[in-house]
């Protein structure tokens, strides 16, 4: 669907014809997003009417003011990189990429805060602030995940999070400008006197900014973002010098050693549950910036998938293994303070039956481990080119975690069984945050392939069996629910949720429709203004 | 009327309407008496109470805290509402050691709560000896800075989950509490009431917190809590200016330093370990002009060496400084402070020791403007002729050192007319002033909520439209934030 | 294959950007991060090889159809390859190889761009893409006491290239090229007026049928004179002899070498001393066509399967993926570096993940503002690691970067290898 010529117009007014097209070659690069097959039945959705790139704060409000005059849906993004990312709910919508707002403002060393713009991603303010001795977290989702899409609009669930946290939870201000056009700045961002707090006067309007989940893009856009930064004590990443063995690819540079003022250590157990125990205690004695249980990930991957499956067959993985092993990090801004922590989690080892398995802890594996986890490899998408986080497992205690992975692997069995669909998990992976005094967040990750048809099936049945409110995982998690849209229409997410949970849709709906009047910001991975009148209540 | 309908939703008993009740609810505001003063029993009684406020219009003040009453958040705004006294909800709802959750009830006090939990080996996150009626759930409401800075994530913490019943009536949980089970089902599955994100797309416990109880009743709340330890070291850090305490804090807050940490000028310092008038002006003279206070425990793994090594660490920092670590000064242990920081205030609160009364202002800033608002105020003392020998300054860094709250007490003899005048049009204009110069009042009372929302227009223009969503009708201690007495939905 | 081989491919590509970057574990200061021209000069995803897969889906769907903005957008690209380098640290998809193959549809089909024709025109009628006379191929070498191989045998040729052979101002560059290899005694000769266009240029356009022609015509005459070694100044010539007509077949009969192999090699041997010490701080630019496009074919013939339960893609027999790492870099770094009182910075997009010069892909011919867009950047690049001078090892990156100077005022330095060495020695 194209826009009225005079709306072009008035919109290339504002930001120059270099930067709006409505070409529809070009539109065609921008309804195509991985995950597309399994939440739409195919890898393409409908284009949007255009494609904007605005440069400002201000370019953004008289956008969206016109969107509103209009009737015009929105919606921003950075680079796109997440399910229904792209699609907007109607066909008279507009894709605001925001990849022109892309400087990081301040980094304030002192009172450790960083303030960016929307396409600055996380390993780009890693590095920036590591420079300058900080540290800012990452995320499952690789390099290129962006700050504020993190912080404000998605998840934020780092692999970091023990001393780093997440989900909105470092967020110390931001500016946003909401569907109706007007600005509104939490806390005291904009003010000359620092941006370092994001609540008040009065109660928190983060609470309308995002929960579990953000509003991916459904209730404005957030222009700027102050976040709280994190001690680091060696080198930023752009710093460090690569190394390969001749004639290996790129994707095995690694560095060489763990940093200095860091160790880690990575230790198996005899069972699960002693390795839980003694991650619990090393991560409750608050010693710790990495623990991560059954995350047995150096994020090093063979050059390619057929040089992955020689490796596998020569030497398979052991899940048994994994699932009783804990690579734990820490660091120190002393000497003191890290031998104290090594000797610490050392000591926890021994208490619950560990070991240093020595296949584990060679030097070369170790830096591996501490480039995967602590800056990134990339995004892993090589097997199939997709992949799913099922039910983004539940937040809470490890407990619940346990006896909820227990449900869903039953739910699982009978897919793996079958064989030729839904691979068997490729991991659950258990994030305590903010040393375990908020549990874990954990995350169920299955292998499909959407374009083979059993595949796909079987994906799209089991997510049913998870997602639904009579089945065997209802008594688990609607609180997350928003985050991982991909895999259930948002509509049907919360429209069968909801009541469970005190109708905390209805709650949403209204204040998605109080931000948004007349309903131009799109709200395809947000809440649906009102629910389809076919589907009722 | 009014008492016949609180009498069908929390019993005849629980219904106080006499003189001296309604007196003391009022706060010393007489134009504002209340009409009555409920005691809910129980969430439902809550949601009915609010339910009628509704249905009869009228306005509600929800009070979790005993007597007395400083901050003015409890006082009504407007005649003829009725007080929601939540004391009666006073249980321990569980301790769950092993997550270190608690959830308790909004008429649980610090010392009540660590009593439960030091049988459990562990022990709440504590503001600056509160009052001993504090209600710990109101304390996290409100967003009381905590003293451990390195643990203090996010300015809602140690809150978690909440139950609450909205303006509107409606209930809700929560966080991870959120659902369709009952706790004791949650627990049945193993879930602890800690993951406090959600429901889905929005945070409501943010809504609350900080609100004044314009926005929702909170009737029972989880709460982090950590392990305690008998084995701990504390220390004093003296210093004649706030310059150098201010760069060992900002390093202190870089490293994540573990423990209570925390600077105070020689007057509080003497008002929180002294007990007479004559104590108090007399160990205040003694002290060093600021003081930082740092304590910590050996909790987790290898205490001894923990704490040792943490002190070694102290001991060089301080000194990179000029600064030294002493366990004592001017004859106070720190290790005797350390317990009294554990418990709430022994007296009704430490603050009446020094004169009987007193009033305090406080806001966010960060650490390193605080020498520079201190220095405002001790010259606003000489302009306006407040007694610097008078004024106490607490300093705290929170959320990690990424901002700290600051805090002035002004104290005075309640019983001398001129110097209480004084006093209120001193802390009137230190706050014009301050905000002038960048505090961020960011917990509004009604001493200063003009000035807080002076530069946020934005922000009010949201609250108020947040407010018409979850309490239609107003009903929620009308005339606080920046809800207007009288004010209708749409405004 | 053809393009829409690609299927799966277009299916796979998750959108992750990486494509418009450099490796993000190489990215060394955030400034240069950007690997793609095309998409760091116009904006879109579409003019990033991700988009491409997209406009191949939509394609293959029916939703759109080859018109001029298609080509505009599959043309506004130098086919430089960093997206390709990029894609593979995390997938095995062949993004380049997807665009060459969408190329040769649009030309098989008969979209072809009009900016490009005068210069097909001058490959069929004159054997060469520079719009000059056949009959002028060898002035460059007038006076070169050197011999023509075609009258005279010599154990190496010296193939010199169509920008070499017409672009005047390069060549005493192409001439200093065969005086050295004479200084080392090696037994050179030339083709001179003989030599015809090696067609790599052409295919990048899209026109495979030039290339088999021009590959077959190479191997007639290189036998005809009986070569044994056929060495090359440039970097685009020894990409074609060595990679794309390997690609589709065509054996050469032939070693083939670029002159910086040769010349290392006659370092290391001794036959050529660099003497001279040059004060001097430069920075080498890897061209596209000798670095990561200069890696050996790879053949593979077999089909894709998934192992039973398994969701994983792979092949039988396994594929090996060319991934850039077999380019020639050390190379032109070992003979900068033998160069006494020169001192080498590395800029910070270097071997596989360089920063195209922007001459190939035909976008110096259709584009040539877009062409001197990218050459900029890239001696703004080299200013910025502190270089006096870009030194390259390709007389179209040369070329490039002179056109980008000109236009900017930039007066680094701009020298290929062959002229460190010539002063040198």
């Amino acid at each position: 669907m194209r826009l009225t010529t005079e709306e072009y117009k008035a919109l290339e007014d504002i930001v120059g014809a270099e930067y709006i097209t409505q070409d529809p070659v070009i539109l065609e690069s921008y309804c195509q997003v991985w995950g597309n097959k399994l939440e739409f039945g195919d890898k393409r959705h409908h284009p949007p009417a255009a494609v904007l790139q605005p440069a400002s704060t201000e370019e953004i409000q008289a956008i969206v003011r016109f969107c509103n005059t209009a009737g015009i849906l929105f919606k921003p993004s950075a680079r796109a990189f997440e399910y229904v990312a792209t699609y907007l709910a109607r066909e008279r919508g507009i894709l605001l990429e925001l990849k022109r707002m892309n400087r990081i403002l301040e980094i304030d060393p002192v009172n450790m805060h960083a303030v960016v713009e929307p396409f600055v991603t996380m390993y780009q303010l890693l590095d920036a602030a590591g420079k300058q001795g900080f540290y800012v977290g990452k995320p499952g989702v690789g390099y290129s995940a962006a700050v504020i899409s993190l912080a404000c609009c998605h998840q934020e669930m780092t692999i970091s999070q023990l001393y780093t946290s997440g989900y909105g939870r470092n967020v110390l201000g931001c500016e946003w400008v909401l569907p109706t056009g007007d600005v509104l700045n939490l806390g005291t961002a904009n003010r000359e006197d620092g941006w370092f707090s994001g609540d008040g006067p009065g109660f928190s309007l983060r609470g309308i900014l995002r929960g579990r989940a953000g509003a991916n893009g459904g209730h404005g856009v957030i222009t700027k973002c102050s976040v709280k930064l994190y001690p680091w004590y060696a080198d930023s990443p752009t710093q460090f010098e690569l190394k390969r063995a001749p004639g290996e690819a790129i994707s095995a540079a690694q560095i060489e050693k763990v940093p200095d003022n860091y160790r880690v250590n990575v230790l198996t157990f005899p069972d699960t549950e002693s390795m839980m125990r003694a991650a619990q205690d090393i991560g409750q004695s608050e010693i710790a910036c990495i623990v991560a249980p059954a995350y047995l990930n150096t994020g090093f991957h063979e050059e390619g998938n057929d040089e992955q499956w020689a490796k596998m067959m020569a030497s398979p993985p052991d899940p048994y293994q994994i699932a009783r092993t804990v690579p734990v990090f820490v660091n120190g801004h002393s000497t003191r303070e890290l031998e104290y922590r090594e000797r610490a989690v050392m000591a926890a080892m021994e208490k619950w039956g560990g070991h240093l398995d020595p296949a584990w802890n060679t030097e070369k594996i170790k830096a591996q481990i501490f480039m995967y986890q602590i800056w990134s490899t990339g995004v892993q998408l090589r097997a199939t080119g997709d992949f799913m986080l099922s039910t983004q497992g539940l937040d809470g205690s490890l407990e619940s975690q346990l006896r909820y992975r227990t449900v869903e692997f039953q739910a699982l069995q009978p897919f793996a069984d079958a064989g030729d669909n839904v691979h068997p998990a490729m991991g659950m992976s258990y994030r305590p945050m903010e040393h375990f005094s908020l549990g874990f967040s954990g995350g169920i990750a299955t292998g499909i392939d959407p374009w083979d048809p059993l595949s796909f099936a079987a994906a799209r049945q089991y997510l049913d069996t998870v997602y639904d409110p009579d089945g065997p995982c209802s008594r688990y998690s609607y609180t997350n629910r928003g985050a991982m849209m991909q895999i259930e229409d948002i509509e049907h997410v919360h429209e069968r949720w909801g009541p469970l949970y005190d109708h905390a849709d209805l709650w949403l709906q209204k204040v998605r429709n109080m931000l948004d009047p007349n309903r131009v910001a799109d709200w395809s991975a947000y809440i649906p203004p009102e629910y389809s009148a076919e589907k009722g209540d | 009327m009014v008492k016949n309908d609180l009498v069908g939703i929390v019993g005849k008993e629980n219904i106080r309407d006499d003189p001296a009740a309604l007196e003391e609810y009022a706060g010393g505001s007489a134009e504002n008496t209340p009409a009555a003063v409920a005691r809910p029993a129980d969430t439902d009684e809550v949601q009915r109470l609010v339910q009628w406020a509704n249905e009869s219009g009228t306005p509600l003040i929800p009070v979790s805290s005993g007597p007395p009453h400083f901050r003015g958040g409890t006082t009504p705004g407007v005649p003829g509402a009725v007080i929601v006294d939540l004391r009666r909800m006073d249980k321990i709802i569980r301790v769950d050691a092993h997550n270190r959750v608690c959830i308790v009830e909004p008429g649980v006090t610090f010392d009540r709560l660590q009593s439960e939990l030091a049988a459990h080996g562990l022990a709440a996150y504590m503001p600056l000896l509160p009052r001993s009626s504090k209600s710990v759930l109101a304390a996290a409401l409100e967003r009381d800075p905590i003293l451990m800075p390195s643990v203090h994530f996010d300015s809602t913490d140690p809150m978690l989950c909440t139950e609450l019943v909205f303006g509107s009536g409606d209930r809700m949980r929560t966080g991870e509490a959120a659902g369709p089970d009952t706790l004791e089902q949650q627990w049945e599955l193993g879930k602890a009431q800690i993951s406090p994100f959600g429901p889905t797309q929005m945070d409501p416990q943010r809504l609350i917190s900080g609100a004044q109880g314009t926005i929702g009743i909170v009737t029972w709340m989880s709460l982090k809590c950590r392990e305690t330890s008998e084995l701990y070291r504390a220390f004093f850090i003296p210093s004649d200016s706030l310059e150098p305490l201010i760069e060992l804090s900002y390093h202190l807050s870089r490293i994540r330093f573990t423990g209570k940490i925390f600077i105070v000028n020689g007057l509080d310092l003497a008002a929180i370990v002294r007990q007479s008038p004559a104590e108090i002006a007399a160990l205040r003279d003694e002290l060093p002009p600021w003081v930082m206070f740092v304590g910590f425990e050996g909790c987790g793994l290898l205490p001894e060496e923990k704490v040792q090594y943490l002190e070694d660490d102290l001991a060089e920092l301080a000194a990179r400084y000029g600064l030294q670590a002493q366990t004592g000064i001017s004859g106070i242990e720190a290790g005797q402070l350390y317990p009294l920081l554990m418990r709430s205030s022994p007296d009704p609160y430490w603050k009446l020791r020094h004169r009987g009364g007193f009033r305090d202002l406080f806001f966010l800033t960060t650490q390193g403007k605080t020498p520079g608002f201190a220095a405002t105020m001790t010259d606003l003392t000489g302009q306006l002729g407040f007694p610097r020998e008078n004024m106490g300054t607490y300093i705290q860094p929170v959320v990690q050192g990424t901002s700290c709250h600051c805090e002035f007490t002004l104290y005075h003899d309640p019983a001398d007319g001129a110097a209480s005048e004084l006093t209120r049009r001193f802390e009137a204009a230190a706050v014009d002033r301050l905000e002038t110069e960048g505090a961020f009042f960011s917990r509004p009372y009604p001493g200063w909520a003009d000035v807080a929302y002076r530069r946020s227009p934005d922000t009010v223009a949201m609250q108020k439209k947040v407010k018409d969503i979850f309490d239609p009708n107003r009903i929620l201690n009308p005339g606080k934030l920046c809800f207007a007495a009288g004010e209708k939905r749409g405004n | 294959m053809a393009w829409q081989d690609f299927e799966h491919d277009t299916q796979r590509c998750t959108r992750c950007s990486y494509c418009h970057y450099i490796p993000w574990r190489y990215i060394k200061d955030f400034d240069y991060m950007q690997g793609c021209p095309s998409v760091a000069r116009y904006h879109w995803h579409a003019f990033a090889a991700g988009g491409k897969f997209n406009l191949s889906y939509s394609l293959m769907q029916g939703a759109i159809e080859i018109d001029d903005s298609f080509l505009d957008v599959l043309y506004k690209c130098m086919m430089d390859g960093s997206c390709d380098i990029a894609c593979k640290v995390q997938q095995d998809l062949e993004p380049l190889q997807h665009m060459q193959e969408l190329r040769i549809e649009c030309v098989d089909q008969g979209y072809l761009m009009p900016q490009h024709q005068p210069f097909l025109r001058s490959l069929r009628n004159e054997d060469n893409m520079m719009l000059k006379p056949r009959a002028e191929r060898g002035d460059w070498a007038a006076g070169l006491d050197v011999k023509r191989v075609t009258q005279e045998s010599a154990e190496v040729v010296y193939f010199a290239g169509c920008r070499y052979s017409y672009d005047q101002e390069l060549w005493p560059t192409a001439q200093a090229g065969v005086k050295l290899l004479q200084q080392a005694g090696v037994d050179v000769g030339i083709l001179g007026a003989d030599e015809a266009c090696c067609a790599g240029r052409a295919y990048e356009l899209g026109y495979e049928g030039e290339l088999t022609k021009f590959a077959e015509h190479h191997a007639d005459t290189l036998k005809t004179v009986g070569a044994k070694v056929l060495v090359t100044p440039c970097s685009d010539c020894y990409g074609t002899f060595k990679v794309l007509y390997d690609k589709i077949g065509k054996k050469l009969g032939v070693e083939v070498y670029h002159i910086t192999q040769y010349l290392e090699k006659l370092i290391q041997e001794g036959k050529l001393q660099p003497k001279k010490p040059l004060d001097l701080k430069v920075t080498y630019h890897d061209p596209c066509h000798l670095g990561r496009l200069g890696e050996p074919w790879i053949h593979w013939e077999g089909k894709e399967y998934k192992p039973k339960g398994m969701q994983i893609w792979l092949h039988d027999p396994p594929k090996k993926y060319r991934r850039g790492v077999n380019g020639v870099y050390d190379p032109p770094r070992n003979i900068i570096k033998s160069i006494p009182g020169i001192e080498l910075v590395e800029m910070y997009r270097t071997r596989e993940y360089a920063w195209c010069c922007g001459a190939g892909g035909g976008v110096i011919d259709a584009y040539p503002d877009f062409a001197q867009w990218t050459g900029a950047e890239r001696l703004k690049e080299a200013r910025a690691v502190g270089a006096e001078a870009i030194v390259s090892a390709c007389p179209w990156c040369k070329r490039n970067f002179l056109n980008s100077a000109e236009q900017t005022g930039d007066d680094i330095k701009i020298l290929d290898i062959i002229e460190l060495v010539q002063e040198s020695i």
